[in-house]
């Protein structure tokens, strides 16, 4: 099968938009691994009068799809409201870069995720907002709506492949889910790096297919 | 005329390479004029005859076999499984036990997973960081039943050359007959390859790996072995490899083999010279680079591999691409299940490292411009990607 880029995403990776530090940035967020192989850093420096976006900036290291949706998230978010740009979702952010082939959905996911995150930590710093992000089931189910399922290129919850999971007084977590194809391994270690790196109090992670 | 003008760089030898236009030239006849198969007592039917017994005399002469024991086969894939499994089936009832290598070509070991799941007992030797196997594991791991040991003889990712001859001996020094299978496919042609002077019993080669056609390769099967066949039909060549004859392939495979082979140990030592030009211009002008396997002799000439720190394989691959440079990459990014080459993995490199993987891989027509080039192209590619990258620390 035919796998390709868009012409959109080979242009933005070719001339991303906004790149590099923001130096005088209010807040930066960096979500995604090394050994996932995609991390992506935002910077963002907002307005404090309207909550305006008025500078933001990326950095990725990544594959052609991880650079290109960095830089059209950026060109998403740019001039918005916060409350603007928390509505920018994963599937618009490919959908503006004319599709993304579903084994790179993920990259659009880290992207919007990564936007999410800096825009959370602006409204934590700044606007003295609260969250909830202590480690509990109903988060950890949270952040697995962040999983790809490569083959579909959509999440894990979305297609219900998890059955089950259970955190115990050890902060053991154990994740049962349906998968057995090639991206099983995959889709694993994506699981694990993202709840040590959301929850680094977790002691150990067991995923089992069933 | 073997040169064709071409804008672009293909350093992705080990995956599949041109083929020779003085090959392609070879076949055409057998196409066009002389496409009828061999048969006794006719003038058409013994000319044909007559070439594919000279074909195949060139073939075994270039390993120093005899000609009954070449088997022409579909390619690399199709000689793995016509020797491995048809050794391990007809040795049955001597040993269900087989050994391989978590370093073996992913062809090697898909069919050693079919044979687990068929019943027999399968050791996978470990090997270490430049891609060499553990042979005191290997002796450790040999037991009464043990009927085949397999083992990829260049692996494919580090260009990590297998000490054959004393996997031999080892075999050898087991008080009962022990099997020797070699996947010699990116070895033959880049590295002398003589299977008396190696010792392996059964050795397959794939014909587009160097400059010859695709959809052909040979089997090695060493006279009086015990070994049966796995595809049934009728035997018109080989009782191992039933159906029809490829002839235009087999005629196109024995001229490259007589091309690689005409003037071998010059091609070797340009190997060498393109081998290290590449080596050292990126280590002279790509700060923090780390090259992946072996160094020197016991490397294959035609493979280098290198990961650069903080950037990602795919995204090096794609802007090589872009400016018509062909490689490969360990990435996960770029592979069909996203997990990173398992060969890195598996000799104890990071997943950064693996997904930060190139390899470049040479054929006959690789020249030092395309090396002057393609470094000239990834110093500013690295730079560039680097300068994205949130890992980068000057």
């Amino acid at each position: 099968m035919t796998i390709k880029y868009s012409d959109k995403v080979i242009e933005h990776f070719q001339h991303p938009h906004n790149l590099g530090k923001l130096e005088n940035a209010d807040v930066e967020a960096t979500e995604g691994s090394a050994a996932c192989g995609d991390i992506v850093t935002v910077y963002l420096k907002v307005n404090p009068e309207n909550h305006k976006i008025t500078d933001i900036k990326f950095q990725s290291y990544g594959c052609a799809s991880n650079i290109a949706t960095g830089s059209i998230i950026t060109d998403l978010a740019k001039g918005r409201t916060l409350e603007q740009a928390k509505k920018i979702t994963w599937k618009q952010a490919a959908d503006e870069l004319g599709g993304l082939p579903p084994i790179k959905m993920h990259c659009s996911v880290l992207a919007v995720d990564t936007l999410h995150s800096a825009i959370k930590q602006y409204e934590k710093k700044y606007l003295g907002k609260v969250f909830d992000e202590h480690l509990n089931k109903k988060n950890i189910e949270e952040k697995l709506k962040s999983i790809i399922y490569p083959k579909v290129g959509l999440d894990i919850i979305t297609l219900r492949m998890v059955k089950y999971v259970k955190l115990d007084e050890n902060n053991d977590v154990l994740i049962e889910m349906t998968i057995d194809d090639e991206y099983k391994y995959s889709v694993f270690e994506h699981i694990t790096n993202q709840l040590k790196n959301s929850f680094p109090e977790i002691n150990k992670i067991k995923i089992v297919a069933v | 005329m073997n040169q064709i003008k071409s804008d672009k760089i293909y350093l992705d030898n080990c995956k599949t390479s041109r083929t020779d236009p003085v090959v392609l030239e070879a076949m055409k006849p057998y196409f066009l004029q002389k496409y009828w198969y061999p048969g006794p007592f006719t003038s058409y039917g013994t000319e044909i005859s007559e070439d594919i017994e000279k074909a195949t005399q060139i073939v075994a002469e270039s390993i120093g076999a005899k000609p009954e024991e070449i088997v022409f086969t579909s390619g690399g894939t199709d000689s793995n499984n016509i020797g491995i499994k048809g050794t391990a089936y007809a040795n049955q009832d001597n040993g269900k036990h087989l050994i391989t290598t978590i370093v073996s070509h992913p062809s090697v070991l898909a069919i050693f997973l079919d044979l687990e799941e068929s019943g027999f007992d399968v050791s996978y030797i470990s090997a270490d960081k430049d891609g060499f196997i553990d042979l005191e594991e290997l002796k450790n791991e040999i037991r009464e039943d043990t009927t085949l040991v397999a083992i990829t003889h260049i692996n494919h990712i580090l260009g990590t050359i297998q000490e054959v001859k004393k996997i031999r001996e080892i075999l050898d020094s087991a008080n009962h007959k022990i099997y020797l299978f070699t996947d010699s496919c990116e070895a033959y042609t880049k590295i002398p390859v003589d299977v008396n002077e190696l010792g392996m019993d059964l050795m397959s080669v794939s014909g587009h790996k160097f400059n010859g056609p695709p959809g052909i390769g040979f089997l090695y099967c060493r006279k009086g072995i015990k070994i049966k066949p796995i595809q049934h039909g009728v035997a018109r060549f080989h009782k191992l490899k039933p159906g029809g004859i490829n002839i235009p392939s087999i005629i196109g495979l024995a001229k490259a083999v007589e091309i690689s082979f005409s003037n071998f140990d010059k091609q070797y030592n340009k190997y060498r010279k393109l081998q290290n030009r590449l080596i050292y211009s990126i280590v002279n002008n790509i700060p923090k680079v780390q090259l992946n396997g072996p160094r020197g002799h016991k490397r294959n000439p035609a493979n280098v591999n290198f990961s650069f720190s903080a950037v990602e394989g795919e995204a090096i691959m794609m802007m090589l691409d872009m400016q018509n440079i062909i490689v490969a990459t360990g990435s996960g990014c770029s592979s069909q299940s996203l997990e990173p080459n398992y060969v890195m993995l598996q000799t104890g490199h990071t997943h950064e490292q693996a997904n930060s993987s190139i390899r470049f891989t040479f054929s006959r027509f690789t020249t030092e411009q395309d090396i002057d080039k393609t470094v000239l192209v990834l110093t500013d590619i690295i730079r560039e990607l680097r300068r994205r990258s949130p890992l980068w620390k000057e």
